[in-house]
């Protein structure tokens, strides 16, 4: 009873610290925007030191609906000229034969109402494609968040080492046959 | 500035939800409600090793003043050809933020094991640079003064796989589970620019077994760190870089040096050849002039025979300095790694010493020591390394961020 007493007592102040940071700078690993009712933390993106044949990464966070209604990510835009291409919102799935493989989410991602979701390596994630410059670790980057409300987040991530959760590409339209 | 010890006297917030469910139990009356709070009451106790908390962020890195933990790593990393001042602000800026989150219990953002994180008990990760990495860096001119290779001492028998290094990582914790978890999250966040050299694994009693801050024992069954510094004053005089020291104010300078012990010989001494070799009671760890383990020992003092009460082989005599400022900060783990091929024990000791100066401060000391002490017959050193302890830093900081920004 007393763990959920102590829940209750965190929540709280996490609002009262969101409702504030609204008025405030935006942090370096946290984004908001007044239109949204989303609350992002712990931004990250894979580092792509060396640009490769295929250069492409993966941006990660915790998104949380604070309202009522179930809120869908539907895609973003880069702001830091990494790709002219627009980001896609991605998830893991098994295919036919069953590997894992990633895809464009039909839709887009499903942040239901007053639930979190972790968008993380092996799961969801924004999807960048066609890089033209490397994100060195420790570099942060910036992109917008497209909100199925019409709400945008700008949001900033810094770049970290990953080596494990890398699944398949299957590019949009080619489908899990593809 | 926060204290980066908040092992000194502070309530968790444990302790006050415990202290609130005793008082809601002293109003509530039902015999449903009294037993749910002995179910809570007791798991908050079982929990309260693993919830305790140290804090990371400060003008010093945590992991030093910090009340030694039961388990120690010191875990050394080289790093590649490719590293350079960029890189590595960069590493540094990524490693700070995943450290702060696993010592609050938290995973890292790219941790990927985080059902591992939860149980911080008090967590240190506490980073050092190596000569190699100012190299790397290209700083060689920031190099703190006094931070200098160890000259070669005839006792010294060093093998390169517990030598050097060009990053540190020291973890410490109460909860081995919970090192090896954040050893493994920091090498992956560390290895777009180093590679694992060794790793030094320790420990001391565990947490609840003797009162917290009593001076550890070492496996020779003395106590270690006596003289140890325990004020602000004594931290900012013998381990803390002062205001003069630009980019360095705040950090440290350490050594580690990993000393075999030949325990199968030693354990074949009677009580008092020990007592005599280290110049102090085994049971006390009171100097053999005095009666309580923080008498000041008497030098001077002499038996009715003529020879001096602390022997002049001993090793608090050789290690002692008269000059307060030239006492280091011993913060050593003990390790005993089962037995050698030829059945004695492969036991002995990481010593750790923090210092403002290691060429003016610690080389003396240890040539004082590998000239003329006892232990020496029983006591060898097979590695050792330097490692500048750079200050600590606010949140939005990193490690390091003073020399490398």
């Amino acid at each position: 009873m007393f763990r959920k007493l102590i829940a209750s007592g965190v929540a709280a102040v996490a609002l009262i610290a969101t409702l504030t940071a609204c008025a405030a700078p935006v942090d370096d690993h946290a984004g908001h925007d007044h239109a949204s009712a989303l609350t992002v933390t712990d931004v990250w993106v894979k580092a792509v030191p060396d640009l490769g044949e295929m250069p492409m990464t993966g941006a990660f966070m915790v998104i949380e609906n604070t309202s009522d209604e179930d809120l869908y990510i539907t895609g973003g835009t880069d702001t830091s000229g990494i790709t002219e291409m627009p980001l896609e919102a991605h998830e893991v799935v098994m295919d036919d034969s069953g590997e894992m493989v990633m895809q464009v989410v039909d839709g887009g991602i499903k942040i239901p109402a007053g639930e979190s979701v972790q968008l993380m390596p092996g799961g969801y994630h924004i999807m960048y494609l066609m890089m033209m410059k490397p994100i060195a670790v420790g570099d942060t980057i910036t992109f917008t968040l497209n909100v199925s409300d019409g709400s945008t987040l700008e949001l900033s991530a810094i770049a970290m080492t990953l080596e494990g959760g890398v699944e398949e590409y299957v590019p949009a339209g080619e489908g899990m046959d593809g | 500035m926060t204290n980066d010890t908040g092992s000194h006297g502070g309530i968790s917030r444990r302790d006050l939800f415990v202290g609130a469910g005793v008082a809601v139990g002293a109003t509530a009356v039902t015999a449903a409600s009294a037993s749910a709070i002995a179910a809570e009451t007791a798991r908050i106790v079982a929990t309260s090793v693993g919830d305790t908390t140290e804090p990371f962020y400060g003008p010093h890195q945590a992991g030093i003043r910090t009340d030694h933990q039961a388990h120690g790593t010191f875990a050394a990393f080289t790093l590649t050809d490719e590293a350079n001042r960029n890189s590595l602000a960069g590493v540094m800026k990524v490693a700070t933020i995943e450290a702060s989150r696993l010592c609050k219990g938290q995973a890292g953002m790219s941790d990927t094991d985080p059902t591992l994180a939860g149980n911080p008990a008090r967590l240190t990760i506490t980073f050092g640079f190596g000569h190699g990495f100012f190299e790397r860096a290209g700083l060689t001119g920031l190099t703190p003064a006094g931070f200098e290779k160890l000259p070669a001492f005839r006792i010294d028998e060093l093998v390169p796989e517990y030598s050097g290094g060009d990053l540190l990582i020291h973890i410490g914790t109460d909860d081995p589970m919970t090192m090896a978890h954040a050893l493994r999250h920091m090498s992956r966040v560390v290895a777009s620019v180093a590679v694992p050299h060794y790793s030094q694994v320790g420990f001391v009693r565990a947490n609840g077994s003797s009162p917290r801050g009593e001076t550890p024992r070492n496996l020779m069954g003395q106590k270690d760190g006596t003289e140890n510094p325990r004020d602000d004053v004594a931290f900012d005089s013998r381990v803390w870089a002062g205001s003069d020291a630009g980019w360095f104010e705040g950090g440290t300078q350490l050594v580690i040096r990993r000393i075999a012990m030949a325990l199968d010989t030693w354990d074949l001494l009677g009580p008092s050849d020990k007592e005599a070799a280290i110049g102090r009671r085994l049971e006390s760890g009171a100097p053999l002039t005095g009666n309580k383990e923080f008498d000041a020992p008497d030098f001077s003092a002499s038996l009715d025979n003529g020879l001096p009460v602390i022997p002049d082989f001993s090793h608090i005599r050789r290690a002692h300095s008269p000059d307060e400022a030239f006492k280091i900060l011993r913060r050593p783990l003990n390790y005993n790694d089962g037995f050698k091929p030829d059945g004695s024990p492969d036991a002995g000791l990481i010593f750790a010493a923090y210092t403002t100066n290691i060429a003016t401060r610690f080389v003396p000391l240890q040539q004082r020591l590998a000239d003329m002490d006892i232990l020496n017959v029983w006591t060898t050193p097979i590695g050792s390394s330097e490692f500048v302890i750079p200050p600590g830093c606010l949140r939005g900081g990193y490690i390091g961020e003073t020399l490398l920004d």
